[in-house]
């Protein structure tokens, strides 16, 4: 009797292995892979794990819609663990083990240019939704976020013609994108004759939280009667006791304000910010736009994820560049990546923010540039916004990249010298 | 239904001929507020810095008695444009359907969705400028907060015109604080737009030591300068010095002044005598000098000088005539002001001022090392006992610190008033991480006494697991742990030396601390059982101590401060899963150079690091993370030479 029950059991089992088996494999030729490469632990879990989450509704919008090519989509979700080699190894993984036929991953700079080498030598397919410092063109990559010049310069612009500041603090955190960004930036300010004594730069560690000499540093800066900006680029955690520092030194907004390119909704979600108001941050979409598309999404994102949660800039990075892909898929009947990415070029989708975003040969977007005040409620007041501005692979203020330019459609190339008209090499391993 | 429909349309005449009846009339006097916006509506709809002036200048001239509101509402983000009749409406700042009102009448128009509408809002630039223009409108208002919104205006951005206005405000000015606040601003002002010199370097005067930001930036602008040259120096000017050629006047300085004031003819740039050179080759030579050995600048500049006495191109400046040149003019500098009593009281008080902002600068510095130095002494003065007393390497007690901050946060979620709830949060925060350290102590850390290289792998691990915990309960994003509305803002002697209240309240935590466990350990029995455990364990036990009891509750304690340590720390930076690693490798440190097991050398190594860390900031202002690493440097240098810290214990209690 025990023996046959075991007996029975077992088979039972195989039964089960074997039809779950025959269940996962009919799967496979159903659904239309799409890997999720966002850190869900280590420090930068803080910021991607939304990004994650946002894939996986825009899969579950479009599954509800009848899916894709008619078959349905699913996500395939790792955890690089913000450990940056292990981008690349997950990047492979995600392309020769899950066969994925896309992938949207990726925040800070260093794991992007970690995937690369992958995604370019089995040719797969990522979307980047973060803001970075350009200087990059790959043909593997399509950057959903801000380039320099949708972001950092706009926003100096502003401080020089609007807010008539004569002197800047540049902060940031100590790694690639802000040393970056800071560079053009000190290149762009001298160009509109802004003296060197007039820039002053400091770079602190990711986390720091003794920000005490530094904002007093800042406020000495105006002991010469000019009027004082900030320019943060400051990641992650540390604004918090920036900001905090900045409330307690009584900074007001009116006498140094403050541009941040890297705070936006969900970092003001840790903070009181009564103190932070009139504080200014530049991005391409804030939660408070208020256009029915972004309505829709805001809804739509609080009922699956809580009433507490907020939006932010990467995640409409992701919705626009997902709904991009969806229409690139149908227009070339196929997930080949060649395919899609010629598909690509020329597709057109209306932001959240209102206007319409197009994908350049360049592989970036064009993109309105908003600027919002920081509000006591932990939201942005948009007080300006630009027509969409075209995102510029390599910058036109440092004079080496001054005459590349990146064209994939037409000139095949990612880095081609306009000088010389010929193209510096097509792999994006600099 | 006819006889409704007739009823509507009557009512609809009535209120359309009310609404001409109150039209009408100003049409007839003057233009309407509304009229004028259209005529400046893109300026108005997407107002900048730079042009919005002009505008405003506009609006206030045409004496409508309304400008000066619309102004106000203008600027508080209250004005809308109706985008398809093209009129501007007032509307309050708010989403969702709101209520607008005509901007001449005051008539309610309906109500409509905000997306059908464009707000208009000016940004602070712009406000700033709205500011400033209603400065004279409001100097004298009866509101006082109006008053004080146009006092701030002239302080951020003084013009000449305000000066007779602030001056007229002052004697009928009610408010004592607002009236020295006035006086202030007139000598400030007078110090830029003053009409004789003798009241401006009497207002200089009257700033001697003054170290405020705003005094350095109203006297600063008065001593710029500006090279010149000239052949002779030129009398009528305020010649703030002559320049002769030197270490700090070079040559190639005094050329470029020269040129740019035509002087002298430009250099002959490498590029053109480059092109100069190719220009007049012939058969692979120059003036019958091989072009192929010229590959470097001295042999390019004979072949330039050999086409130069050929005739063949502009010569260049030699030598001998540069200094010639030099020697015929004259350099100086001249300040941007024109009256010499006034640069020359300017220079004077500023030379006091400098002296103090420097005194001052240290005190400030010393002030930031003396708050780093008690944080640090707060984060690690629990290892201090845990680590310098039981010798126990727990690498886990960061998370007892991120631990307490967390108890803060939650506290916070259930007890509204700010006072009360870090008040119960303390000592919550003790008893929840002293529950830790004794579980942690029992389940792990006594199974491997005097097995360090264990206790550390281990202990690592738990902080490794307790940090994802937090993980999985808090969410990667950081909390909130806001302080109470006392502590906010900050203690200001002046505007260089201040110190955030939240700081000084560290500060005295770490102070109370400090004291209450020198009373532990040197005054209460627990204290006198620790240490016997402690030196000698054995011994301990056969005096009737229970070791066992005994290291439980030290580790208790040692963790029970960092849990109130975290709930200091969550209130200053951020509260995060990572909060405590950030801490752990200072903590270390702090205790190692202090001095193993002692409470004295604990406070030593705190002092030492934190006012290292902010000698070296300020030798480098512009590398946070490389002041850091130059401490680290130090301090490996530093515990070379006394490996025992700062504070070494001797004798039996060594323990060595």
């Amino acid at each position: 009797m025990t023996r046959l029950t075991r007996r029975l059991a077992l088979a039972g089992a195989t039964a089960i292995i074997s039809s779950s088996l025959v269940m996962t494999a009919s799967a496979q030729d159903d659904t239309i892979k799409i890997g999720v490469l966002h850190s869900l632990s280590g420090t930068m879990a803080i910021s991607e794990t939304t990004l994650k989450d946002t894939v996986e509704m825009l899969i579950d919008i479009q599954n509800e819609k009848g899916g894709l090519l008619g078959k349905q989509l699913e996500a395939v979700v790792v955890d690089p663990a913000s450990d940056w080699p292990l981008f690349a190894e997950k990047a492979r993984e995600l392309l020769t083990v899950s066969e994925v036929d896309v992938i949207f991953g990726s925040w800070t700079s260093v794991s992007r240019k970690s995937a690369l080498p992958v995604l370019e030598e089995l040719n797969g397919l990522m979307f980047y939704p973060v803001q970075y410092e350009g200087e990059e063109s790959s043909k593997n990559v399509f950057y959903t976020g801000a380039a320099p010049n949708q972001q950092a310069i706009p926003a100096t612009d502003y401080f020089l013609e609007e807010l008539g500041v004569e002197k800047f603090a540049l902060l940031g955190t100590d790694y690639v994108y802000p040393r970056t960004t800071n560079n053009i930036l000190e290149s762009y300010l001298k160009d509109k004759g802004i003296a060197e004594e007039d820039i002053f730069v400091n770079y602190t560690p990711f986390g720091h939280s003794d920000w005490s000499k530094i904002v007093a540093d800042v406020v000495a800066l105006g002991a010469d009667g000019k009027k004082v900006g900030v320019i943060s680029t400051i990641n992650g955690d540390a604004n918090i006791g920036f900001y905090k520092e900045l409330a307690a030194a009584g900074v007001s907004a009116d006498d140094i304000p403050v541009v941040a390119f890297s705070v936006g909704e969900e970092e003001l979600s840790g903070l009181d910010t009564t103190n932070l108001v009139g504080h200014l941050a530049a991005w391409n979409y804030f939660q408070s736009a208020d256009t029915e598309a972004n309505a829709e999404w805001v809804t739509a994102w609080k009922a699956r994820m809580g009433d507490e949660r907020v939006t932010n800039d990467p995640m409409e990075a992701h919705y626009v560049g997902f709904n991009m892909w969806v229409n690139a898929v149908e227009a070339a009947g196929t997930t080949d990546v060649d395919a899609v990415r010629t598909a690509m070029y020329g597709q057109e989708f209306p932001n959240l923010t209102g206007g319409t975003a197009v994908m350049l040969p360049n592989h970036h977007l064009t993109k309105p540039v908003l600027i919002g005040e920081i509000q006591d409620d932990g939201q942005f007041d948009i007080i300006s916004q630009t027509e969409p501005v075209a995102g510029d692979a390599w910058t036109d203020f440092l004079p080496e990249s001054a005459v590349l330019k990146s064209d994939w459609k037409d000139l095949g190339c990612g880095m081609y010298n306009t000088e010389t008209s010929t193209c510096v090499q097509i792999q994006s391993n600099y | 239904m006819g006889l409704s429909l007739m009823r509507l349309v009557n009512a609809i005449v009535a209120v359309c001929l009310t609404v001409l009846a109150l039209c009408v009339p100003s049409h007839a006097q003057a233009p309407t507020l509304q009229s004028l916006l259209q005529e400046n509506a893109k300026d108005i709809e997407r107002p900048s810095r730079r042009t919005v002036g002009e505008v405003i200048d506009g609006l206030l001239k045409s004496g409508a008695p309304e400008v000066v509101p619309f102004l106000i509402k203008w600027r508080d983000k209250n004005v809308w444009l109706n985008k398809d009749e093209g009129i501007f409406v007032f509307g309050p700042d708010e989403r969702g359907d709101i209520e607008v009102t005509d901007i001449d009448t005051g008539v309610v128009l309906g109500t409509f969705s905000s997306r059908d509408l464009k707000q208009i809002k000016p940004n602070s630039g712009v406000r700033g400028v709205i500011d400033t223009a209603l400065v004279e409108f409001q100097l004298l208002d009866d509101n006082i907060a109006n008053r004080i919104s146009a006092v701030d205006s002239i302080a951020r951005d003084p013009e000449a015109s305000q000066l007779e206005a602030l001056r007229a405000s002052i004697p009928d000015e009610p408010d004592a604080d607002l009236k020295v606040r006035k006086e202030r601003l007139e000598r400030l002002l007078t110090i830029r737009y003053g009409a004789t010199d003798e009241e401006r370097v009497e207002a200089i005067k009257s700033f001697e030591g003054n170290t405020s930001i705003d005094v350095r930036a109203a006297l600063n602008p008065l001593l710029v300068t500006r090279r010149q040259v000239a052949i002779e120096l030129p009398e009528g000017q305020n010649i703030a010095r002559r320049l002769n050629v030197g270490p700090e006047f070079t040559r190639e300085e005094a050329y470029t002044l020269l040129v740019d004031a035509d002087l002298a003819p430009p250099l002959i740039e490498n590029q053109v005598r480059d092109n100069a050179i190719v220009a007049n080759a012939v058969d692979g030579k120059v003036e019958g000098i091989e072009l192929a050995s010229l590959d470097t600048n001295t042999a390019r500049d004979i072949a330039y000088a050999a086409l130069v006495s050929a005739g063949k191109a502009d010569p260049a400046l030699t030598e001998n005539e540069l200094s010639a040149l030099i020697d015929d003019h004259v350099f100086f500098e001249t300040y941007a002001e024109k009256s010499m009593a006034v640069t020359s009281a300017a220079t004077a008080t500023l030379v006091s001022i400098n002296r103090a902002v420097g005194l001052q600068r240290t005190a400030d510095l010393a002030l930031d090392a003396l708050s780093l130095a008690s944080i640090y002494f707060l984060a690690a003065i629990g290892l201090a006992i845990t680590f310098g007393v039981m010798g126990v390497i727990n690498m886990a007690h960061g998370e007892f610190i991120m631990m307490g901050a967390y108890t803060g946060y939650v506290v916070q979620q259930f007890i509204a008033d700010k006072t009360i709830s870090i008040l119960v949060a303390l000592p919550l925060a003790f008893i929840v991480t002293f529950g830790a350290g004794v579980a942690m102590e029992r389940l792990v850390i006594r199974h491997l006494m005097h097995r360090p290289l264990e206790t550390l792998l281990a202990t690592f691990g738990i902080s490794i697991a307790l940090q994802q915990l937090a993980k999985n309960i808090f969410g990667t994003q950081a909390r909130p742990l806001t302080a109470p509305g006392w502590l906010d803002g900050s203690l200001v002697f002046n505007d260089i030396v201040s110190i955030s209240y939240i700081r000084i309240a560290i500060f005295v935590l770490a102070v109370i601390f400090f004291v209450l466990l020198l009373f532990i350990l040197n005054r209460t029995r627990l204290g006198l059982e620790v240490r016997a455990v402690t030196q000698n364990p054995k011994m301990a036990a056969s005096m009737g101590i229970n070791p066992d009891r005994i290291n439980m509750l030290t580790f208790g304690l040692g963790s029970g401060i960092a849990g109130i340590a975290g709930v200091a720390i969550g209130m200053f930076a951020q509260v995060t899963s990572e909060l405590g690693a950030n801490y752990i490798v200072q903590s270390f440190m702090t205790v190692v150079v202090g001095g193993v097991g002692n409470i004295f050398g604990t406070l030593a190594g705190a002092g030492m690091i934190g006012s290292l860390q902010k000698v070296i900031e300020f030798f480098n202002p512009s590398n946070t993370l490389a002041a850091q690493t130059y401490m680290i440097i130090f301090i490996i240098i530093f515990i070379q030479f006394r490996p025992k810290g700062i504070i070494a214990l001797k004798g039996r209690a060594a323990g060595d």
